[in-house]
């Protein structure tokens, strides 16, 4: 089985550590039955064959059926690319990446910062209590988004808490039923977004700083740096490979984020908060589009990929300078 | 190493054979019979306790025959079944949706059988009117609604009402027992209550968070405006049926303008439709207008005694219409072993006495026609007359809705941006037109 199988491994790079004795050996194509070096093919067979099985197969299942004009239930017609140049042409999937951009804005951009922001006042002050802030923070990660939606639509609610504190200061010119306002809909639930990432951001950033060298530190003190310096000249480009995962992941959830508007919008008012990937489950499951759903979720995939690849690469062009 | 390969190969095998086991024996509880019934009538009070008690007494009547029911939301329900039927491990009897959305699905699919054959062995024909069984009815290639054979069967009526809180009417000086029987006599009374009330009061409490509020709530406006047959129709699909007529339009500005002069609370589009039932019913807004699915929410906040329900009273025409039917269309699954059994828990659970006591129990107005509201329940009995006066002027709109897989979804949109100002009522209803042209193109 794989443990015999042939191919595909020379390329690979041996995570035993390299041996010019090993090296040299398998230029020459002859391999010792049980070498250490297949037992890892071995190893990885089960997760590996989850993620062909769950993953990998699904995922050219759905690039297949895009190239079809199908209901989900009975005959498929053979149709190219026209769903791919409808998905084009359709206004309504091209106002729904616009507010995922927006939303990109909420997930990413705005819990990095937060982010920062925390870990700088984390490392700088020693904080009674900092595991217990750092736990709490990072609670939003482990909850359902379900339960998410259902706790922000009552603080959101037009008599929820979020409309008495405003009122309490204030501040009652401002109330309004968030989640049902044309305008604030949306930043509504970008607001949801941050406040469930922030701490993901928080705890890969914490960790990062760990790793920085005390010296570093030390040494800008002594050169006389305040706060905003040394954070600026030793935490931010320490914390570079933190802060690149951190926006690939939430660049990600952000684009795919489905569970946050079905439970809470479920894309209205008037369409101001559908996102691809409501879209995308509306012709699926209620317009009986299974195809362009498809091609739906293929574009999607694709504007990810495309993404996170952008984001990886702007990080090792700094890595190279 | 060896054996540490080996152990892993062992396990692997083991768990996947634990896996292959454990499915194939999922599937082979034969006996005693089993028969799965998957509902959304999810509403409790309302008819889940309903369904509940009629099962069991089902199975005590049948021996070695277990029911079990599952209830999901309505969105969860229509968005998984046509798969599930397909898979042959879903539902033996399950709930539909009428329309082209699910029903025509299932019936192009033939994952549902027609009920022909139990229509004649159990006299449904009786149950109700000629006109109503056109909501059940397709061609079997599931592009003709309203004609062909009956697919489906429901177990209650669905109406949408206008509720009014007696005592909030009394308060501003209006005599509840006197109520308009005329649209513009209610639009009167609407503008009356406006400028009567405090500013944060609204006028109609309403609720439309799932989109479906103001698609009910217009009915009742545009029912006033436009003949019944000719929503019917167009729902069905009759070749040159239009939703883009002065009539509708005109409906459609007199919404906009109960928008813009303040009768709605101004949360509508955050409230889900029965949590506005339930505001109503602690005491918010003088009227809702809403199912009567509902109608125990209602009368478990203010009281049988300080509600009032009527439908919203008829335009010139002077014949009453609203929107609603009948419930969500039961079905049997094609692929079921027990159409046969499936069949008689139907008959038992819409038709014997013992359902419609408990439906009544519920504020449930049973579906079949020919049922009397228990006498000595004065708030059932309204329901039930709102009911009747609209289904003996036949002046069931049904749901518009129904007329294309993405009618909700246009409908939900275009309702939420007249509302708010941001569409004209020609644009949303040629909006409206273009989305089920589109439709109805694939039909032909």
């Amino acid at each position: 089985m794989a443990v015999d199988e042939p191919t595909a491994h020379d390329a690979r790079p041996d995570p035993t550590g390299p041996g010019a004795r090993r090296r040299r050996r398998r230029r020459g194509g002859g391999r010792a039955p049980g070498d250490p070096r297949n037992i890892g093919w071995l190893y990885v067979l089960p997760g590996l064959a989850f993620y062909v099985l769950f993953t990998l197969a699904p995922l050219l299942h759905t690039v297949y059926y895009s190239l079809f004009d199908w209901d989900g239930l009975t005959g498929k017609t053979w149709i190219g690319l026209s769903n791919y140049s409808e998905a084009l042409r359709d206004e309504v999937l091209r106002d729904a990446f616009v507010h995922s951009a927006i939303l990109i804005v909420y997930y990413a951009v705005f819990p990095v910062i937060i982010g920062l922001l925390l870990t700088a006042a984390l490392t700088r002050t020693v904080i009674r209590g900092f595991r217990f802030f750092r736990t709490t923070l990072f609670l939003p990660q482990l909850i359902a988004g379900v339960v998410i939606a259902q706790a922000w639509t009552w603080i959101y609610a037009t008599d929820g808490p979020l409309n008495r504190a405003l009122e309490l200061v204030g501040l009652g010119s401002l109330v309004r039923p968030w989640l049902g306002d044309f305008t604030w809909a949306l930043p509504s639930i970008g607001a949801i977004g941050t406040w469930v990432t922030f701490g993901l951001c928080m705890v890969l950033f914490v960790a990062g700083v760990q790793k920085i060298p005390t010296s570093l530190y030390d040494a800008a003190r002594v050169d006389g740096a305040g706060p905003v310096r040394e954070f600026f000249a030793v935490t931010l480009p320490g914390l570079r490979d933190e802060i690149l995962d951190a926006f690939v992941l939430t660049t990600i959830n952000a684009l795919r984020s489905f569970d946050i508007v079905y439970n809470t919008t479920a894309g209205g008012p008037g369409g101001e908060t559908l996102v691809p990937s409501m879209y995308m489950y509306q012709n699926a499951f209620l317009y009986n589009r299974v195809g362009y759903a498809a091609a739906i979720a293929t574009v999607l995939a694709i504007t990810i990929f495309v993404l996170a690849g952008i984001v990886l690469r702007i990080g090792s062009r700094g890595e190279r300078t | 190493m060896k054996s540490r390969l080996l152990g892993v190969f062992v396990l692997s095998a083991v768990v996947l054979l634990a896996i292959a086991v454990g499915a194939s024996n999922a599937g082979k509880k034969a006996s005693p019979i089993t028969l799965t019934m998957w509902s959304y009538d999810n509403q409790d009070p309302g008819l889940q306790p309903v369904l509940q008690q009629l099962s069991k007494d089902f199975e005590r009547s049948h021996p070695g025959v277990k029911i079990n029911i599952v209830f999901k939301a309505f969105p969860d329900l229509v968005g998984t079944v046509p798969r599930a039927l397909a898979s042959g491990s879903g539902p033996d009897v399950t709930e539909g949706n009428q329309g082209y959305q699910t029903d025509a699905q299932l019936v192009k699919a033939k994952l549902i059988i027609p009920l022909t054959k139990y229509v004649k062995k159990y006299r449904w024909d009786r149950l109700y009117a000629p006109s109503t069984w056109g909501m059940f009815r397709w061609t079997p290639d599931g592009k003709s609604f309203g004609k062909g054979p009956v697919w489906g069967i429901a177990q209650t009526g669905q109406n949408v009402v206008a509720f009014y809180n007696k005592r909030k009417l009394r308060e501003v000086g209006l005599n509840p027992n006197r109520m308009p029987r005329t649209f513009a006599g209610f639009d009167r009374l609407l503008a009356q209550l406006r400028a009567k009330l405090p500013d944060g009061e609204p006028v109609i409490e309403h609720g439309n968070n799932e989109g479906y509020g103001f698609i009910h709530l217009f009915g009742g406006i545009q029912g006033a405006y436009v003949n019944a047959q000719s929503v019917r129709n167009w729902i069905y699909h009759v070749p040159g049926s239009r939703y883009d007529t002065p009539g509708t339009i005109r409906a459609l500005a007199k919404l906009q303008q109960w928008g813009k002069a303040g009768y709605f609370n101004d949360d509508y589009n955050a409230l889900e439709y029965d949590a506005s039932a339930t505001e109503f019913a602690k005491g918010k807004g003088v009227f809702w207008i809403g199912g009567d699915w509902d109608s125990t929410i209602i009368k478990t906040g203010l009281g049988g005694a300080n509600v009032g329900v009527m439908p919203v009273p008829p335009g010139p025409s002077g014949r009453w219409t609203s929107v609603g039917g009948l419930s969500g269309p039961w079905h049997i699954s094609a692929k079921t072993k027990y159409p046969d059994l499936g069949a008689e828990w139907l008959n038992y659970v819409i038709t014997s006495q013992r359902a419609k006591t408990q439906m009544f129990s519920q504020q449930q107005i049973p579906a079949d026609r020919r049922t009397k509201a228990p006498s000595g329940d004065p708030y059932l009995a309204q329901v039930t007359k709102a009911f009747q006066l609209v289904a003996n002027d036949d002046g069931l709109l049904l749901y518009t809705d129904w007329a294309s897989p993405s009618m909700y979804t246009t409908l939900q949109n275009q309702f939420q941006l007249l509302l708010a100002g941001r569409q004209t009522p020609a644009g949303m209803a040629k909006a409206v037109q273009d989305d089920w042209e589109k439709f109805d193109k694939t039909l032909r």
